[in-house]
């Protein structure tokens, strides 16, 4: 095949699957053969949100009465998730999209993104308000080895995948000669690497982004960074939706209903994404432990952190058909659910108080004796 | 007491429950805990086991869930349930 942005040949995308088919040509949207990935648009859709609706200001001087090892938690998480969305807002597009074959998935993947971009917009918001040169915090990123190590095993599926798929675009299937040596490009590794790129990218939204929810959700109980919590809050709310979307495609092509050479793909990665997982879970409880070095933070320490990864490590692989390795039965961190229902995100501007709306309001309250100075 | 049904979750003793709350409210109620997040049906957190019954959602909920199981944050029971918890 020979990558072309806009096929010409008549496609009729019911009968195509998810990745791998004809390429999408008209973005039509009144016909869909997974109506779910239109549901998950519309959703996401009703949940925009821009970060300067958020007041940081009380949080500049939060951050400024912080203990220094609690401005570290706050700063490093901070890090660690700016590389999460750096790379997610990125990496879907230039990843899935050459190969999606369904309009409703191809413009799902492209909002999912573009969510994400938000994302980082936020981080910056956030940044900007606490730290008078954002660049001491930007350029650790690259810098910090703790975070790099993360940088690698999140966008190594990616890295794999990308360079095999743009093999496949350019050259499609067979043998090809590359600078000198022969390399077998085959639907099946194709497969096999999406498969688990995408098995990485449901840990990344499932598990990665949880020490640090975390962390925030547990500042705020304590009635610090109050408005980091409210920007965390909106994030977790994108980033649940970002899971459901993962956990349909992977389930989708375990089921085999799609393509069924994807389900004996699953399975036979089974293994190897059970290792992705568990990996994922370790390198947190590592992350956890960098996090609290110099100390621990009033209503969580290390110990229950790193339960709470095992527990919502077991949760997540069981939603996408795997076993659950770790022996932990019950939520270390009850309160956290409360932080991520969605009911309580305040969506209406008029009914909430984010102040760039409020400022310049009337006060349109009339009383009878508000006249009472008049004279005619 | 038509607006009730019996709900056995696991070996815990049988309670009843209104068929016009959403399950994991009733559930609550109970002290049953169970996992939760967006409580609007896109996360699949309180994700389920059905063992026996039938149960109804006001829309169809988001999040993916396979044959036999329910979400229950959305869902209302429609008949007596048998249910069980994950992990």
């Amino acid at each position: 095949m020979q990558y072309t942005i806009f096929n010409r040949k008549p496609v009729n995308s019911l009968k195509e699957p998810m990745f791998f088919g004809e390429t999408v040509n008209v973005a039509r949207y009144d016909q869909q053969k997974y109506p779910i990935f239109e549901s998950l648009i519309e959703k996401q859709l009703s949940f925009f949100w821009r970060p300067e609706e958020v007041d940081l200001s009380k949080d500049r001087k939060d951050f400024q009465d912080l203990a220094e090892h609690e401005q570290h938690i706050f700063l490093s998480n901070l890090k660690y998730q700016t590389l999460l969305d750096s790379i997610q807002g990125r990496s879907p597009n230039i990843a899935l999209l050459p190969v999606c074959s369904l309009p409703e998935l191809e413009t799902w993947i492209e909002t999912w993104a573009f969510s994400e971009t938000i994302h980082s917009r936020s981080y910056t918001h956030i940044i900007r308000n606490i730290k008078s040169d954002p660049s001491d915090v930007f350029d650790d990123i690259v810098r910090n080895e703790e975070i790099l190590k993360r940088a690698d095993s999140v966008s190594k599926y990616y890295d794999a995948f990308i360079e095999y798929m743009n093999l496949y675009t350019m050259f499609g299937l067979g043998t090809h000669e590359i600078n000198g040596k022969p390399i077998d490009v085959t639907l099946f590794e194709l497969k096999k690497r999406l498969y688990l790129c995408l098995v990485s990218v449901n840990v990344l939204e499932a598990i990665r982004f949880y020490v640090s929810f975390a962390c925030s959700f547990a500042f705020a109980e304590r009635a610090l960074m109050e408005g980091n919590a409210k920007v965390i809050k909106l994030i977790a709310r994108d980033e649940a939706l970002h899971l459901t979307g993962t956990q349909h495609m992977l389930n989708i092509m375990a089921s085999g209903q799609d393509d069924e050479e994807m389900a004996r793909v699953a399975e036979e990665c089974k293994q190897e994404a059970e290792e992705i997982f568990i990996e994922a879970a370790e390198q947190e409880k590592q992350w956890a432990e960098y996090l609290f070095k110099d100390g621990s933070m009033i209503g969580l320490n290390k110990d229950i952190l790193c339960q709470y990864v095992e527990y919502i490590t077991n949760i997540r692989m069981q939603a996408v058909g795997l076993n659950s390795p770790f022996d932990v039965k019950s939520n270390p961190l009850p309160w956290m659910n409360a932080w991520l229902v969605s009911d309580n995100v305040q969506v209406a501007p008029q009914e909430s108080e984010i102040s760039s709306y409020l400022v310049g309001q009337v006060d349109s309250e009339v009383s009878a004796d508000d006249f009472d100075d008049f004279d005619l | 007491m038509s607006d009730e049904v019996k709900v056995e979750v696991e070996d815990l003793v049988p309670f009843y429950v209104s068929k016009s709350e959403p399950l994991l409210n009733s559930l609550e109620e109970h002290d049953i805990r169970i996992e939760y997040q967006c409580r609007s049906g896109y996360c699949g957190a309180c994700r389920v086991t059905l063992l026996e019954g039938r149960v109804d959602y006001d829309e169809p909920p988001l999040a993916f869930i396979k044959e036999n199981e329910i979400l229950t944050c959305c869902c209302k029971a429609i008949t007596d349930l048998k249910i069980m918890r994950p992990l």
